[in-house]
């Protein structure tokens, strides 16, 4: 996994709470990431077996809402998220909010 | 049941036809998923006025366009950092394009006499067409150098044609710049 700051700022949500399922504008408003860096991030985590997705089998509060896609880290994500922010914040002293921007090239 | 508000079903639109990128199944299931998002930001209690939910919904659809070209090339996925490198070339050759136009631009004068409002009928087309391109090149990029985004559109806007041509040889990351995706 290589932590870039918004990816930093994704795994950061997704920690305050492992077991939370998270949909997408949850994400987007938690991070504060615009849609367009973040589905393909989800993507690539997703890819990667560090988050599952699953539909939610129907909108129980809802006025006609559409059903959602909802995430959420598996064991093996949470486990490699907290491995790569104490990884960044032992390289790297960081703002707590993690805005700070990874330096070129900063891998593994 | 309501018709839904027409920003809705603008942006519901534009996300079908990001989608229409990717591949069969996985396009309907994107559709899916990233259409129902919509009805969350145009109902975001968060958001103070509904002018700022509609601009909000269709900045998310720009977004999904923009994720679906990601997803839907095999190549280097999102967030990837640049190799480093000072693009000396890149630099040299956008120094020689500058002088070369400052050049034509005045020899042109010079040599047909130009006065009056003919310089300017000549030099404004081309000018807004070339930060027309830089602005379209900026956007569409997954990712730009020493700048944000933001901060190149202000400098492509200020100085025409100057931050055009340093935006495309600093802050453009050429496609061969980009790293493989990493493997996991």
């Amino acid at each position: 996994m290589k932590l870039t700051g918004p990816l930093e700022r994704v795994l950061r949500v997704f920690l305050a709470d492992p077991s939370a399922r998270r949909y997408g504008y949850d994400l987007m408003k938690a991070a504060r990431l615009p849609s367009g860096t973040l589905y393909p991030m989800l993507a690539r985590l997703h890819d990667q077996g560090l988050v599952t997705s699953e539909w939610e089998p129907s909108p129980d509060d809802a006025g006609g809402r559409p059903p959602r896609k909802y995430y959420q880290l598996t064991a093996e994500g949470a486990r490699a998220a907290r491995l790569e922010l104490a990884r960044a914040a032992g390289a790297v002293p960081r703002a707590a909010h993690g805005t700070a921007r990874p330096a070129p090239g900063s891998t593994q | 049941m309501t018709r839904p508000p027409r920003v809705q079903r603008v942006a519901e639109h534009l996300i079908a036809r990001a989608c229409r990128r990717l591949p069969g199944e996985a396009g309907d299931e994107r559709y899916r998923e990233w259409a129902a998002e919509l009805p969350a930001i145009l109902s975001d209690p968060d958001i103070g006025s509904g002018v700022r939910r509609s601009a909000r919904a269709l900045s998310y659809a720009a977004g999904i366009s923009r994720c679906a070209r990601r997803l839907g090339r095999p190549g280097p996925p999102a967030s990837l950092p640049a190799r480093p490198g000072f693009p000396v070339r890149r630099v040299a050759a956008g120094v020689a394009i500058y002088l070369g136009l400052v050049g034509l631009v005045v020899g042109l004068a010079v040599a047909f006499h130009l006065h009056g409002p003919w310089p300017a009928i000549l030099i404004v087309p081309v000018a807004a067409g070339f930060v027309a391109f830089c602005l379209v090149d900026l956007a569409r990029a997954d990712q730009v150098r020493y700048l944000p985004k933001w901060g190149w559109a202000i400098v492509c806007l200020v100085q025409i044609p100057l931050g055009g041509i340093v935006y495309l040889a600093l802050g453009k990351i050429p496609r061969a710049n980009l790293e493989p995706p990493a493997q996991p």
